[in-house]
């Protein structure tokens, strides 16, 4: 059996907008194994953001767990939760999320720096050859297309080879051209490093791709859809 | 379902070690390092003044201790107003010690070459005065002329004003003397004792042929020594210092003239301290400003790195030491400059200075000037940078994250070290507790006060700026309320220079508008001194013969006090416990006699009383207000006067309030009629001259008939204390000048800091069809909105300052001077124009299409 990456039990987030409180995520109960592909799907407004934002614990619920990598994130604090983050996961974000500062290649490399990991360089010249920037290792962001800086962003997150890929959006911002190259290199570096992948996308074609669909409304589940091995 | 939980190994690294913060750091810092510089700049200037201040009193000291002598001239100098009896100088005569003497007298000179006249310090010398230091003369041997004959050397800014030139004579008193030379330097006379009172030097033996030496003349007489060593000199002090009380003469060595010269410095130098420290407070608030923007901006590139793994204090390092290092940066270019500009000091400061000051720099300000840059590097920039620790991963996801406000232990520290901060440095600055203290408090009044003023000019402006108002104007003006502008913060920062030159121009004005004879009023602006009674009626019919008006003729009589309520004041000044000052019991009274009150006095207590023929009680006086307070005394209270030697019960029947400067001349004690009247006395006359040829054709033959009648123009006393206060104010404004420009800098540190934004709403207006034109337009307006705020902010609270401290502290009417304020206000509108326009030119040339990208 499958190792279980992420555990999510109950989760329950709410706001206090004015006198009373909204619930933007309503008793969210599932699990994903180890080296999976997840997609979650929904309208706008149904808490697939505020979902994903509290799997990859960049927030804290208003009741529920969520476990990573058997870590229970509720009982960590922030720094703690950073430290986890930097070891077990990755991210790709719609828009980019560069530092505007640095270099691509040293964007590249800062979460094995900051585990003060040496020799980073190779890996990560590796790895942006990969994504096809291998002579655009010294630009600064500004200096490149949307696509490419999705694809700078791709690199960094898979630099720690980690166990979970979080995703939101990935190709919100780009032409259907680049979208597809995205694409590709997400689920090419899904199946070469063993990263389990948790997508969220407006995207069907690209949920299709995944082994599972989430379908969210009003904060819950309301389907869940195994897909075919493709 | 398995729960279960593993604590994080998660080791953390001391900032030193931590590799990777640096690495960030520097990547971070290097391609806007004139931006980041700009967040510290403010710090430069502040630094510069405190630093080149603190070398000036440095070399200032060592001067004073090295030329000490020079100041005095001699190791003892021994000073009376009446010629040193036998007694004492016999005793000197003993020891064979060398001594020269001189006498100094105020006297009219009549300057042959023009027939001009003025009122000079005479001062007739013998001997080989000065021992120590050079009288430097032009050519080098006109003081061995004077001394050998009748011949006279002056000031060298006398010579320049009468045109006086070496084939020219003087007349004094009586007697013609030949002109020698001019004096260029005297030891111990600085800038401002030359201006107060140029001198002309003669021989102390030709000084009696003048006639100029009469009952009632005030001369003070010094006797110098010079001893071979300190052991001499305690020897001298000891045969002397016996007879002081006795004979009323006083004496002063080195040590005590150094530390008399040292004390007063310290104060003058202290005041010009804290003028340099306002521009350091100044660059502090400029630089929390200018980090707290900074902090803002970095929010989004913390979150991602808090995404991938960062600790806050990580993400806090990183950019604390960006500025750290800055600041420290900032601090060395600081210290660099306030030493350079202790080439200009000299020259700005020459008229407070009496010593040659060698140019010298003093390791110990700069090295002081560098602990202030650190301490102000980490203070102020800690409690902006403090929110990077706080700032929610979630914000990459959604950029408005509400962030937590959350109270740290460390921001809270910071916090009352910063409030500590100028307190400490203050007090350092001045060694005293609460100079620092009253020092922070007023500064931070004045800071509070001015952030109120712009912010109720802000909203002022806002509510009633015309609304029919073209578009440019309106759409400048409402730049001005963009979020994040920092405008009120700027309006402080650039207003409190101004303010500062202000104040000080407005107190100016109202002290001079005192000393001002107004309009066609009747009032003196020309006394004459010194008659004697025989020359009474020839002065009169002189001034009658030029159609003057006689609008006081004053007798004067010259005494002492002898006993105050009852007690010796001999006893009364070597007792310590006594709060009278010295030379209120000591000194010289000139009183006159009178039965009614002069149109410049009223009465505040009591009476004024007549004197009852053949009583054999008390004389009844009256004193003025603020003698009354320093001498101690009430109405009832006895006082025993001396007058020539004849001893006169009084006791005070009343207080008068007296405008001095109203219609001189002014007592301090008025006696009733029918008691001086045959005491030895002289008489003044107070008089209206005119302007033009009548005037001074009348001085011409003042001084031939009368020449020991001495002629005061108070126009003259007028010109004197203006260019005293030009002398002053030279300081005050070269000091406030770092302020004005740190307040600048700190705009330019703003502009930049704005400037993506400005970026965007300059594309936004383009797109909507504006041309560069309008654009620069609407910039340049906008800033000029933001001077001619500031300078409003500083002016309005200047007139409110002056007002206070005229009322309270000068106690005169407040009088504005509006051409000033006019000058200082377009001075600071033009500057702000000229450094926001600048700062402005990439963000008003950029091409729309760059900015989209860099939106990317
Ligand atoms: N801080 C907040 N306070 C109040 N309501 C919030 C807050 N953050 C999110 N919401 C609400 O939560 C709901 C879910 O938001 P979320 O961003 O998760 O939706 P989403 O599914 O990602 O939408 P989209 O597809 O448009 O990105 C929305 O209705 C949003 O308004
Ligand atoms: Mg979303």
């Amino acid at each position: 059996m499958a190792e279980t990456v992420l555990n999510v039990e109950n989760l329950t987030k709410e706001y206090a907008s004015g006198d009373r409180t909204l619930t933007v995520l309503d008793h969210v109960t599932f699990e994903i194994q180890a080296g999976s592909r997840q997609a979650i799907i929904g309208p706008s407004g149904s808490g697939k953001t505020t979902l994903l934002g509290l799997c990859a614990g960049l927030d804290v619920p208003s009741s529920g767990t969520v476990t990573l990598m058997g870590f229970k994130l509720n009982a960590m604090n922030e720094d703690d939760r950073a430290y986890l983050r930097n070891q077990y996961t990755g991210f790709v974000f719609q828009n980019f999320q560069l530092l505007p500062t640095l270099t691509a290649i040293e964007n590249v490399m800062v979460p094995l720096e900051l585990r003060g990991d040496k020799n980073v360089q190779t890996r990560a010249r590796e790895l942006l050859g990969r994504v096809g920037l291998g002579d655009r290792l010294h630009h600064f962001p500004s200096q490149l297309s949307g696509g490419e800086q999705q694809r700078v962003a791709i690199a960094r997150a898979f630099i720690t080879a980690p166990r979970i890929l979080f995703a939101d959006e990935p190709t919100g911002n780009l032409d259907e051209e680049n979208a597809g190259q995205v694409v590709e290199l997400l689920l090419d570096l899904n199946q070469q490093e063993k990263t389990t992948l948790v997508l969220v996308t407006h995207n069907l074609e690209l949920a299709k791709r995944t082994d599972r669909i989430l379908r969210m409304k009003g904060g819950r589940v309301v389907e869940e859809m195994l897909m075919p091995v493709s | 379902m398995i729960e279960y939980y593993i604590r994080l190994k998660r080791k953390v690294l001391p900032l030193w070690r931590d590799r990777w913060v640096w690495k960030m750091a520097w990547r971070d810092a290097r391609h806007n390092r004139s931006r980041l510089f700009l967040l510290v700049a403010s710090l430069i200037t502040g630094i510069a003044a405190v630093v080149a201040i603190g070398s000036l009193n440095h070399s200032l000291q060592e001067a004073l201790d090295q030329n000490a002598k020079e100041l005095l001239g001699a190791d003892i100098v021994i000073n009376s107003n009446k010629p040193l009896p036998v007694e004492v100088t016999s005793r000197l005569d003993t020891l064979k010690v060398p001594t020269a003497a001189d006498a100094e007298m105020a006297s009219m000179v009549m300057f042959m070459n023009t027939k001009q006249s003025r009122l000079v310090k005479l001062t007739a010398l013998r001997g080989d005065f000065p021992f120590y230091g050079q009288m430097v003369t032009l050519p080098p041997n006109a003081y061995e002329q004077v001394r050998n004959g009748r011949y006279a050397i002056l000031d060298e800014t006398l010579a320049t004003q009468f045109e006086v030139s070496s084939d020219d004579s003087l007349k004094i008193g009586n007697k013609m003397f030949k002109v020698a030379g001019v004096v260029t330097k005297m030891p111990g006379g600085g800038g401002l004792t030359s201006t107060l009172a140029p001198s002309v030097y003669i021989s102390l033996s030709e000084l009696d042929s003048t006639g100029l030496v009469q009952f009632g003349s005030r001369i003070s007489y010094s006797l110098f020594v010079k001893t071979a060593d300190e052991k001499q000199t305690e020897k001298v002090v000891e045969k002397i210092k016996p007879m002081t009380k006795k004979f009323r003469y006083s004496y002063e060595t080195v040590e005590r003239r150094k530390e008399g010269l040292g004390r007063s410095f310290r104060s003058v130098y202290q005041f010009f301290t804290l003028l340099a420290f306002v521009a350091l407070v100044l660059g502090c608030i400029g630089v929390a400003s200018s980090v707290h923007i900074y902090a803002r901006e970095k929010r989004e590139d913390v979150a991602v790195l808090r995404c991938v793994g960062s600790t806050g204090w990580q993400a806090f390092n990183i950019y604390f030491i960006q500025v750290f290092f800055l600041g420290l940066f900032g601090s060395v270019a600081g210290a660099g400059l306030g030493a350079a500009i202790q080439k200009i000091i000299p020259v700005v400061f020459k008229n407070f200075i009496p010593v040659d000051l060698p140019f010298s720099i003093s390791w110990t300000s700069v090295l002081e000037g560098l602990l202030l840059g650190a301490i102000v590097s980490v203070l102020f920039t800690v409690v902006p940078l403090a929110a990077v620790r706080f700032v929610p991963p979630l914000t990459v996801l959604r950029t408005e994250s509400k962030q937590v406000s959350r109270r740290s232990r460390l921001k809270l520290i910071v916090i009352i070290l910063i409030v500590l901060f100028p307190v400490l440095a203050a007090t350092w600055q001045t060694n005293s507790l609460m100079k620092g203290l009253v020092f922070s408090l007023g500064l931070a009044a004045a800071l509070g006060l001015l952030a109120l003023v712009a912010w109720a000019l802000l909203r002022l402006v806002r509510r009633f700026f015309p609304a029919h108002a073209g578009f440019i104007f309106r759409h400048a003006l409402s730049n001005l309320y963009r979020p994040n502008n920092q405008t009120q913060v700027l309006m402080v920062t650039i207003g409190l220079g101004g303010f500062i030159i202000a104040t000080m121009n407005t107190v100016q004005h109202s002290l001079l508008g005192q000393v001002e004879f107004r309009g066609n009023t009747n009032q003196s602006n020309t006394i004459l001194f010194d008659i004697q009674p025989s020359q009474k009626a020839g002065v009169i019919s002189l001034m009658k013969d030029y159609q003057l008006p006689l609008n006081q003729t004053v007798p004067i009589v010259t005494c002492r006090i002898r006993e105050l309520k009852g007690r010796k004041v001999e006893a009364m000044m070597s007792d310590t416990t006594n709060r009278i000052p010295d030379w209120a019991l000591g000194r010289e009274y000139r009183v006159t006699y009178r039965d009614s009150l002069h149109i410049s006095e009223s009465m505040l207590k009591g009476e004024m009383q007549h004197f009852v023929k053949g009583s054999k009680d008390s004389v009844w006086v009256t004193i003025s207000e603020g003698m009354q307070e320093t001498l101690r005394v009430d109405v009832g209270d006895s006082l025993v006067f001396d007058i020539q030697g004849i001893p006169l019960r009084t006791k005070i029947s009343g207080i008068r309030k007296v405008d001095w400067p109203k219609d001189p001349p002014n007592f301090i004690f008025v006696f009733p009629s029918g008691v001086l009247e045959q005491a030895p006395q002289i008489w003044v006359t107070a008089t209206r001259v005119g302007e033009g040829g009548s005037a001074s054709r009348f001085q011409q033959e003042l001084v031939m008939k009368f020449p020991n009648v001495s002629l005061v123009d108070l126009r003259l006393i007028l010109s004197t204390v203006e260019s005293l206060f030009a002398k002053i104010s030279v300081v005050v404004r070269f000091l406030a000048l770092f302020s004005i420009i740190t307040g600048l800098v700190v705009l330019a540190g703003a502009v930049v800091n704005s400037k993506f934004l400005r970026i965007k709403e300059n594309v936004l207006l383009r797109t909507l069809g504006a041309r560069t034109r309008q654009i620069t337009q609407i910039t340049l307006i906008e800033y000029a909105y933001l001077g001619l705020f500031a300078a409003l902010t500083g002016i309005l609270l200047s007139i409110g300052a002056s007002w206070t401290l005229c009322r309270f502290f000068f106690e005169i009417d407040l009088s504005v001077a509006w051409l000033a304020l006019l000058i200082v206000g377009s001075a600071v509108t033009l500057m702000t124009m000229l450094i926001g326009w600048y700062n402005s030119r990439e963000v008003i040339s950029t091409p729309p299409l760059q900015v989209l990208r860099k939106e990317g």
